[in-house]
């Protein structure tokens, strides 16, 4: 291996775990709150009626995520516009 | 991360040129970032998510236009509220 290619491999390997640890980190918390929401007194099994609400539990979460990054970045972004230090 | 999520020897390690060593510095100050933000982005989710989806049985994978002005005014509120805390917190100490 040359240069460019330890600095690839250490690139992509950073990138995995990052990623990996993320995943892992929302998946965790959609199986929290779409337990709690959608299975308030367990039963025997689950009902048809709460798994098509964990589902759709999920893709609401993941939607309210990305909702929630894209105003956070841009609440960040309009902070550092405030300061000075960081204009360009 | 951790040194356990590389896979790479110390020879290889040896072979990095200044100029890449110095575009790794700025890779991973980047994913700092990165990572920070997202893990505020959990945080944030959690909290909103209570205050904002509140219907007791989830019907749809969208959100609806109400939901989606609550979770970005909630993250705003926040986010000033964070500010109004740190603010107060620093004329405290000026008391003191």
């Amino acid at each position: 291996m040359d240069s460019d290619a330890v600095k690839k491999t250490i690139i992509k390997q950073a990138l995995q775990a990052t990623n990996t640890a993320n995943a892992r980190t929302l998946i965790e918390n959609i199986n929290e709150k779409c337990f709690e929401r959608c299975v308030p007194k367990p039963g025997s099994s689950l009902s048809s009626g709460e798994q098509t609400c964990l589902t759709s539990c999920m893709e609401k979460y993941m939607a309210a995520w990305n909702e929630v990054n894209a105003t956070y970045i841009r609440r960040i972004q309009q902070e550092m516009g405030n300061q000075s230090l960081f204009k360009q | 991360m951790s040194s356990s999520d590389f896979s790479i020897e110390q020879s290889d390690l040896e072979k990095l040129s200044d100029k890449d060593k110095t575009e790794l510095r700025q890779f991973f100050a980047n994913e700092e970032q990165r990572s920070r933000i997202q893990s505020q982005t959990h945080e944030l989710t959690g909290i909103c998510w209570k205050k904002c989806i509140t219907s007791s049985t989830i019907k749809s994978g969208a959100l609806d236009k109400g939901e989606q002005n609550c979770l970005a005014n909630c993250v705003d509120r926040f986010m000033d509220a964070n500010l109004a805390t740190m603010k107060h917190l620093a004329s405290m100490r000026q008391q003191h």
